[in-house]
């Protein structure tokens, strides 16, 4: 694979619309709490690691929080404060566990650490904007149910990984 | 006999080699070097065990952040002018100043409940009494938030999980 410069247009494109249409699924769900998510909307994010330059991955990133805040209609609401601290967290913290751990941590450990940040930074709004001091009534309750969901995605992603072919022709593109 | 021949001939081994060659199988290695053949295993590496085990020490410790362990429940009035703790043990009834007026609290019988409140919806005063570690009544317009901190012997473990939920 040759080097480029310039980003990868196709290939964000196509991960930030899987993002976008997960959102839509991801929307049809119910759940109990409205911040609650699976947080299935993440798998590109968690696909692309090593595929993407930093600037193509943060891009994607910005892509899926505008494509979620239009699927769900909160892009002009105070939700979409958390959806995108909790996930430009996420990002982040995938990010720099993927470059510093490389291949010592599986989707597994990516994923739960994503999950992790992205349930911190949302606890961190709502403690700094919202529900002050109630935010550590349902801090155990979010961080549990973060953990659990991000396990899932993280073995999913890992199995996808390894079964995909389409994933296996991407090749080592860049980093 | 000359059949035979004909299939030993296509399944001659160098024959597969050849064709095994020429089809292209990029997933023939993964991603990370590894042997296809434990395809459908998943290898839970040291360090994902290690952050598995992180994001639950900080959720079990999430859990602790709000209790206090001494035992002795207090109930911690927190308010625009600042932060207050009552025993609850001890009946009062308190009067705080918030932005919108005059929240009236009120400790009876080891239940504390919002006795009085100017604000417009009067959901703290709805909210009722509450009386164990971990349970909170709040008016939101006043920012007049009241919890009880500590549980005694008496509040089970899942005291916490029934409030939260």
């Amino acid at each position: 694979m040759t080097r480029r410069s310039d980003i990868d247009i196709h290939l964000v494109a196509l991960l930030s619309a899987v993002a976008i249409f997960l959102s839509s699924i991801e929307y049809m769900i119910p759940k109990p709490i409205p911040f609650m998510r699976l947080g299935i909307a993440n798998l590109p994010l968690i696909l692309a690691l090593g595929m993407l330059t930093w600037r193509e991955y943060f891009l994607l990133a910005v892509l899926k929080i505008v494509g979620q805040g239009i699927i769900t209609g909160s892009l002009f609401s105070y939700i979409i404060l958390f959806s995108s601290v909790g996930t430009i967290m996420s990002a982040v913290a995938m990010f720099a566990t993927y470059i510093i751990l490389k291949k010592q941590v599986s989707r597994i450990g990516i994923s739960v650490m994503g999950g992790l940040f992205s349930s911190l930074g949302q606890l961190l709004i709502s403690r700094i904007l919202f529900f002050r001091e109630a935010t550590y009534v349902i801090a155990p309750l979010f961080l549990f149910s973060a953990l659990i969901s991000s396990v899932i995605l993280g073995v999913f992603s890992e199995l996808f990984i390894k079964r995909s072919t389409w994933y296996a022709s991407q090749g080592e593109k860049r980093i | 006999m000359k059949h035979f021949e004909k299939i030993k001939k296509e399944h001659d081994p160098r024959k597969i080699i050849l064709t095994k060659t020429e089809v292209n199988l990029p997933a023939a290695l993964t991603r990370d070097g590894e042997p296809a053949n434990n395809k459908k295993m998943l290898h839970l590496r040291i360090t994902d065990i290690g952050i598995i085990l992180l994001a639950l020490a900080v959720s079990v410790a999430s859990l602790f952040l709000f209790q206090s362990l001494d035992g002795a429940e207090e109930v911690h009035v927190t308010t625009d002018q600042g932060q207050w703790v009552y025993d609850l043990s001890v009946d009062t009834m308190v009067d705080f100043t918030g932005p919108v007026g005059i929240t009236t609290m009120a400790i009876e019988d080891g239940k504390v409940h919002v006795h009085k409140s100017d604000c417009r919806n009067q959901l703290c005063v709805l909210a009722g009494e509450i009386e164990h570690g971990g349970e909170w009544v709040a008016c939101l317009p006043n920012n007049v938030f009241i919890v009880i901190k500590g549980s005694p012997e008496a509040a089970g473990e899942g005291e916490v999980d029934d409030t939260s939920f």
